[in-house]
């Protein structure tokens, strides 16, 4: 055979064509190698920086998990005082302010034409600094002011040097929700503006006057653990939480009572009480001469007067003020948004009287530790400002971190008041409504990518350093200050030597050092605080002595809350923060917008909530559009219909409705913060949030409300269960099912790990939600595919009726909700890997119900045989916008188009602590291994660990009397106990 | 030599070519791409003996080996073989602080969780799924890390061979 050489090279040609063909594949992957490696960092291994928390004033402390790089989840500071390691739903979705694709990327300036045109900062700078020097020249440098949300501590300080370099005074630091009323009242009875510390975890009693301390109000996190301690059977014996308040919130859902009462009235049913207290001799303290002052004072609010003006019944206020003075301690708390009227001063006062009358004062009311929330401007303040922008007097704006366009009633005027400013400069990390219509706007950094420290209260100073580099051409408020003070003429740039806002961070914890540690080398006290996340010290009781003037400004202000309102039977208006958005800030993240409110199960959106039998009298059903009208503005929002509402009145959560906040957070919903008034309280200078009347008319549209509920009404499947204190006392417990089985059980060689989950801890918070979407890449699938049931998360909070506890006569349903969060149950004779067609879904020798992604075809049996519906599929290929896709954990696989997903139990977590420990040559501990969900848990009502380790907390709990299964009767075995919730009264 | 026989062989030398094309592009034993400097495994890790895990140095710790910092290549370039063209490409991107753009040669799918820690405290040979590295001047796929591959020496090794030891 001879080939000659032509024809030879002929076929290698066809044959390195086609070969090429047939592996045309992605173009090469790379390996970018480190020009010089830093020295703490191992690729492939998590770094943790300590930080603290932004996303509200409450000031946790968190640690931020960094991987090559890339912050990619944000967990609590175990250390920190004010949350001992745990987060909530707003804190866990940090990251995605971070990645937001909707950030401002580099400073813009508004050009000839009006539109915003990116600068460099250079150039921002020297504009800035001539801008400035030009009103100083003009001898006008006291119409500069600067906005901020709530600081303290270094940034707080240069500003305020900054400020007063130039020759002004004005620093707002302004947030939404402000607590003037409890701070004035603190103030008037007690000499110290600020709000008091509670102590929670200490009351048998806890009676909160519409307070959403499990939501919302201060600091929810460490809140809900000290509600959870308090709340814990220990020795047959449980503390109580009694709700006053119109409308059921999330908070008034964990109570043991709930107390509806008239909007604008809750002072008179704490006039009521302390009448109660004082006539029949129950006051554990107060001053011979103070006590006959009280008594004048309460004399004409005895409980039948109380009663006709409350609607609560006379007996009712006599039996809650004898069991509030006789449970030692008790805390009452009072202050909350939705229920601060125009005499919200005046409640506030009268319930740090009863607090003060029942001895509280000092044991679960502390002012020993002033809460920085004294340092914030009143909304009053805020209004005077505006007025002095309408009226010309302002010539430089600087807004950091606010959208006042968004959280002041528009009847304020911002806007027009904005357009009387020659210059508005934002410093907003993410184009908002207050942004947009900015001059210049130059971006600060993420938290995350920040020095800085805060002081949630003093004693407190946690510290902030950035997990990463700034993502985009952002500037920090500290550096861009010091830098325009370098440019400008005079005094200003030598009374700023400092080269960035870290060199003056640096010198400013100088003096913290001295108060704190002053025997310690500055670089280890530095070191160390940056380690720990800052520096905290125990503080020491002190005595408050009750101010006589107090009694007789209260004297003066009894009243019903004012409303204004026209029409024929106006409905009383109920705004409150949002569990997920807060007063608004977090509605540009995905997660929390997808993230379903735990007492409606809704996504994407707010509504219009009330009675359903109201709603039957304006024949609307639920979904259908409602035109809501105050004499100051008008929304329109959907319908929702509910049974845990007074009749008269309709509530609206704050937080939705932006009209320019990114992709994820503009034109969902609408602000019924519009609907409000402007005026200011006269005395506190609080916005009463309780101060309209609305009107209601249906507009004949429809937009269902898109919800992930199923039904709250167990159906006598007994999924959600609950036992009285009384039951467990006497020692009732639920028997355990025995394990009947065909085939062969489950060999569990080394471990099997389970879960177990206290229902009576769970206070349906979502935390635990955005914590699984954060570590485990969970999609967001927008509001559309969650209408079709297409929502991806794998724990889900359910809220289930605790049945029979309705009661019949009242028109408002006080029904006991049990919240229970929902996850693969990890079953042990698993209906779903029976029918898995190709093995992709499977028992692992672990006790796991494994799903392998690269086996899974997307049949879908698996899903169709879960009884606990857990299984989630992808039906579209989902992506995440730059840069969100540089939060993904890397740890986890992100799942395509066609694969079922679930539940884990955090594999990824339990293989890494598997190889450490067997690196390491030792067993794994209990507690070791920490799932996303149970990490976050503010009540730790999830603990997670081996069964098969007799002395491990999931094993023994496993065993409690409260354990039972969901759905036990069906024998699919679960790893998951549920501990049932308790039932106090 | 006739017609037909000539197109007969041609034939056959062209399936068998199109055949072993495919193997090599399906088993990734033709990876061995161009990189932006002609580093010789074979100079460092044959001739000089240079251990793997000197420039490799995370292996034993983490997940990744590690690709070496271009300042680890300067310890020693900083001195050696400074007339070399390719050592000129080193010190030419060291001056420019830019990284070397090195290709992936071993690449592992995303929903496969491997970590090098355990497998080098086990002891087990780099060679036995990089091949004999240190006898090439270029690196290739010389072993294909594919799934059978890991599962027979689990099976061997009496390691887990659980879906999600790997798989996760």
């Amino acid at each position: 055979m001879e080939i000659n050489r032509r024809d030879f090279l002929k076929v290698l040609g066809a044959t390195g064509a086609s070969a090429l063909a047939g592996c045309a594949s992605e173009a090469p992957e790379r390996l970018i190698p480190y020009l010089i490696p830093p020295e703490e960092v191992i690729p492939g291994q998590a770094l943790w920086y300590a930080s603290t928390c932004r996303e509200c004033p409450a000031g946790c402390g968190v640690l931020v998990k960094v991987r090559e790089g890339r912050a990619i989840k944000v967990e609590g500071n175990p250390e920190h005082p004010v949350n001992r390691g745990k987060l909530c739903a707003r804190g866990q979705a940090s990251p995605q302010g971070l990645y937001n694709p909707d950030r401002v990327r580099q400073p813009l300036r508004r050009d000839a034409s009006g539109k915003l045109q990116p600068i460099s900062w250079d150039d921002a700078e020297k504009f800035l600094a001539e801008s400035l020097d030009a009103v100083r020249g003009r001898g006008l440098a006291r119409q500069i002011a600067l906005v901020t949300p709530l600081l303290t501590g270094s940034l707080d300080r240069l500003i305020a040097d900054w400020l007063k370099a130039l020759g002004s005074q004005r620093h707002l630091r302004y947030e939404p929700f402000a607590y003037e009323p409890l701070r004035a009242a603190s103030k008037i009875c007690f000499d110290r503006d600020t709000v008091p510390s509670y102590r929670l975890g200490e009351s048998k009693l806890i009676l909160s006057f519409g307070a959403d301390f499990l939501e919302s109000w201060i600091s929810p996190v460490e809140f809900a653990r000290e509600f959870s301690k308090s709340r814990s059977p220990r020795d047959g014996e449980m503390g109580r939480f009694i709700y006053v308040g119109p409308r059921y919130s999330l908070t008034a859902a964990n109570a043991d009572e709930w107390v509806s009462v008239r909007p604008g009235t809750e002072l008179f049913l704490a006039l009521g009480m302390i009448h109660v207290i004082v006539e029949q001799g129950l006051a554990a303290s107060a001053p011979q001469d103070l006590t006959a002052e009280i008594r004048t004072l309460v004399r004409a609010h005895d409980p039948k007067a109380v009663a006709a003006r409350t609607g609560v019944a006379a007996e009712k206020i006599v039996r809650l003020a004898r069991d509030f003075a006789a449970q030692k301690p008790a805390v009452a708390l009072g202050g909350g948004i939705a229920s601060s009227g125009s005499n919200a001063q005046a409640t506030a006062v009268a319930i740090h009287l009863l607090d003060y009358l029942t001895g509280n004062m000092g044991r679960t009311v502390r002012f020993d530790t002033a809460s920085s929330l004294g340092q914030l401007s009143s909304y009053g303040d805020l209004v005077s400002l505006v007025q002095s922008m309408a009226r010309g007097e302002i010539q430089a704006l600087f807004l950091h971190n606010v959208n006042p366009l968004f959280t002041l009633p528009q009847s304020v005027g911002f806007a027009q008041a904005m357009k009387k400013v020659p210059l508005v400069v934002s410093f907003s990390s993410f184009m908002d409504e207050t942004a947009a219509d900015a001059h210049l706007v130059l971006p600060d950094h993420t938290p995350l990518e920040s020095w800085g420290d805060y002081s949630p209260r003093e004693g407190v100073i946690g510290l902030m350093q950035p997990a990463m580099r700034p993502l985009f051409d952002t500037k920090g408020l500290g550096d861009l200050l010091i830098s325009v003070a370098k440019k400008m003429e005079g005094e200003m740039a030598k009374r700023f030597p400092w080269a960035s806002f870290y060199d003056y961070l640096r010198d400013q914890w100088k003096e913290i050092q001295r108060r704190f540690d002053p025997q310690k080398e500055f670089k280890d006290f530095w070191d160390e605080a940056l380690q720990r996340g800052g520096v905290w010290k125990e503080s020491r009781t002190e005595a408050v002595r009750l101010n006589g003037r107090a009694i007789s400004s209260l004297r003066s202000q009894i009243q019903e809350a004012n409303l204004t309102g026209d029409g024929d039977k106006p409905f009383y208006l109920s705004l409150y923060p949002s569990l997920s958005h807060f007063d608004g800030r977090g509605a540009n993240r995905p997660w929390l917008q997808e993230l379903p409110d735990p007492m409606t199960s809704i996504v994407w959106g707010n509504w219009l909530e009330l009675h359903a039998e109201t709603a039957k009298r304006l024949q609307l059903r639920d979904g259908d559009v409602v035109s809501v009208a105050s004499p100051y503005g008008k929304i329109e929002l959907p319908a929702r219909l509910s049974e845990t509402i007074r009749p008269d009145v309709v509530a609206i959560p704050i937080g939705q409705g932006h009209s320019n906040f990114g992709r994820f957070g503009s034109a969902v919903g609408a602000n019924p913060i519009h609907l409000l008034s402007a005026g200011a309280d006269p005395q506190s200078g609080a916005l009463p949030w309780l101060s309209v009347k609305v009107m209601l008319a249906k507009t004949g549209r429809r937009q269902p409300l898109v919800s992930v509920a199923g039904s709250e009404n167990q159906q006598g499947r007994e999924i959600a269960q609950a036992i009285s204190l009384a039951e467990l006392r006497e020692g009732e417990k639920t028997e355990e099912e025995e394990v009947k089985q065909i085939y062969a059980p489950h060999e569990h060689p080394k471990h099997r790990w389970g879960m177990a989950i206290d229902l009576n801890a769970c206070t349906g918070c979502n935390a635990c939600v955005v914590a699984c979407y954060a570590e485990n890449n969970l999609p967001v699938v927008g509001k559309e595919q969650v209408a079709k049931g297409r929502e991806m998360s794998w724990i889900q909070i359910q809220r289930y009726v605790d049945e029979g506890r309705e009661n019949p006569q009242s028109a408002i349903r006080n029904p006991k909700f049990i919240f229970l969060p929902m996850l693969c149950q990890q079953c042990d004779a698993a209906p779903c890997e029976s029918v898995c067609p190709i093995y992709a879904t499977y028992h692992t020798p672990d006790g796991l119900n494994a799903q392998v992604y690269n086996r899974c075809v997307g049949v879908r049996y698996c899903a169709n045989n879960c009884p606990y519906k857990v299984r989630r599929f992808n039906w579209f290929e989902y992506d995440w916008p730059e840069p969100l896709n540089s939060q993904l954990n890397p740890d986890v696989t992100v799942r395509s188009v066609g694969i079922m997903e679930k539940c884990t139990f955090c594999v990824q977590r339990i293989r890494e602590v598997e190889n450490r420990a067997k690196a390491e040559g030792r067993k794994i501990k209990d507690g070791e291994i920490v799932p996303a969900c149970a990490q976050t848990c503010p009540t730790e009502a999830i603990v997670f660990g081996d069964l098969k380790e007799p002395e491990s907390r999931v094993a023994k709990l496993s065993h409690d009397p409260r354990r039972y299964r969901v759905l036990e009767h069906l024998n699919t075995q679960p790893a998951v106990t549920y501990l049932k919730k308790v039932k106090n009264g | 030599m006739t017609r037909t026989a000539k197109i007969f062989a041609g034939l056959v030398l062209f399936v068998v070519l199109v055949l072993t094309g495919i193997m090599f592009a399906a088993y990734g034993r033709a990876n061995a791409p161009e990189q932006p400097i002609k580093f010789s495994h074979k100079v460092h890790a044959g001739d000089f003996g240079i251990a793997c895990e000197y420039c490799h140095s995370y292996a034993r710790r983490s997940t990744v080996a590690g690709v070496p910092s271009v300042a680890r290549c300067m310890g020693c370039h900083k001195v050696t073989a400074l007339d070399k063209p390719e050592v000129k490409k080193l010190a030419d991107y060291w001056n420019r602080k830019e990284p070397i753009p090195w290709v992936k040669v071993f690449d592992q799918p995303d929903f496969v969780y491997f970590s090098h820690q355990p497998h080098i405290a086990k002891g087990i040979a780099c060679q036995s799924c990089h091949g004999a590295v240190e006898q090439m001047e270029k690196v290739r796929e010389a072993v294909v890390v594919n799934m059978a591959r890991c599962v027979n020496c689990h099976m061997e090794k009496k390691a887990s061979i659980d879906c999600w030891t790997c798989h996760k």
